[in-house]
């Protein structure tokens, strides 16, 4: 690895450890627009009909982890699984295409 | 900006996935053509920079919450094409294993997201970036930050329509019309995500300028000239 990017994922691991800020903050905060488990329409209440399958970290949460500490732990758990699942996919998928490309040849 | 699933119609689903299909195609046959060995890793990088960014939400003072995307960045580094790779593998991953954006919406929320915010907000930087002419890391600041405004919030404007035109085409899915969604969804990105996104990305982008140009000076994955 250059050595910038060991610098820059040392500063990116700063944001990882604060991360919590992004639920902490909007604790009391309702969803974002649009994103509602349900809408309260007078005296109807209308629900999206959800994703069938099983979200194994739904909301970037451990489930049953409610209080505030236990969510940001959570969240950190996500945020590191997320982002080395990220770093994963776009090294594999681009290793795939070599590998591909280099069948081609 | 994720929309769950049972928020848009079928038809709105299908049509959306059916834009992305030869969206996804150019970028992977652009990244084969273009994306360097010195570059994969920087767009891995970024990518887990875009997840991390987007579980920074942010309150709006309406009691909503909304969050930058990252799209611009990965954009202005390695060329919108590698925004709509990095920004597509992001989602995949929040909608399935985080249950954050729709499954059946993914091709809605890749246009939105993926496409039309890297697009809009590489091409509005460009454009500020030769307009204003000068060459000062400030410079860059300047017209990266406009660039990420104007991605992230033509994108929530695109949401907002596939949102708003529900319930004259889906009956049972998004109940609100454009008259509620094109409001509220301009508002929590015109004050809140906007602002977050254009200084994020000014800076960042500001800050590479001054002390590491060749990280700006990869070959980016562009339409054509670059």
């Amino acid at each position: 690895m250059e050595k910038w990017m060991k610098k820059a994922w040392l500063a990116i691991s700063v944001f990882v450890v604060i991360v919590p800020v992004g639920i902490l903050l909007t604790w009391n905060y309702e969803d974002a627009w649009g994103e509602w488990d349900s809408v309260d329409e007078g005296n109807t209440t209308w629900t999206p009909r959800e994703y069938s399958g099983e979200a194994p970290l739904p909301d970037y949460n451990v489930p049953g982890w409610e209080s505030k500490v236990m969510s940001s732990v959570g969240y950190w758990i996500s945020a590191v699984i997320g982002m080395s699942m990220s770093v994963i996919f776009v090294l594999g998928i681009s290793k795939a295409m070599e590998l591909r490309r280099g069948r081609k040849i | 900006m994720h929309i769950p699933d049972g928020y848009l119609g079928p038809a709105t689903c299908i049509v959306m996935y059916a834009i992305m299909v030869p969206i996804w195609w150019l970028a992977a046959k652009t990244a084969r053509e273009k994306l360097g060995d010195r570059s994969v890793p920087v767009l891995a990088m970024l990518t887990a920079i875009s997840f991390l960014v987007m579980m920074f939400n942010w309150p709006v003072p309406n009691g909503t919450t909304a969050h930058m995307v990252g799209g611009t960045l990965i954009a202005i580094v390695l060329g919108p094409w590698a925004a709509v790779i990095g920004i597509t593998i992001a989602l995949v991953i929040q909608a399935f294993f985080f249950g954050d954006g729709g499954i059946i919406a993914l091709g809605a929320n890749s246009f939105n997201m993926a496409f039309v915010l890297s697009f809009v907000g590489y091409y509005v930087y460009k454009g500020v970036f030769k307009t204003i002419k000068s060459r000062k890391p400030s410079a860059e600041t300047f017209a990266a930050g406009i660039g990420a405004y104007a991605g992230i919030n033509v994108a929530a404007l695109a949401a907002a329509v596939e949102f708003g035109i529900q319930p004259y085409i889906s009956q049972g899915y998004c109940p609100y019309g454009l008259d509620t969604a094109i409001p509220a969804m301009a508002f929590a990105h015109l004050i809140v995500a906007g602002p977050v996104a254009a200084a994020v990305t000014g800076l960042v982008v500001g800050y590479m300028r001054k002390n590491r140009p060749d990280l700006l000076n990869l070959e980016k994955l562009t339409l054509s000239e670059g």
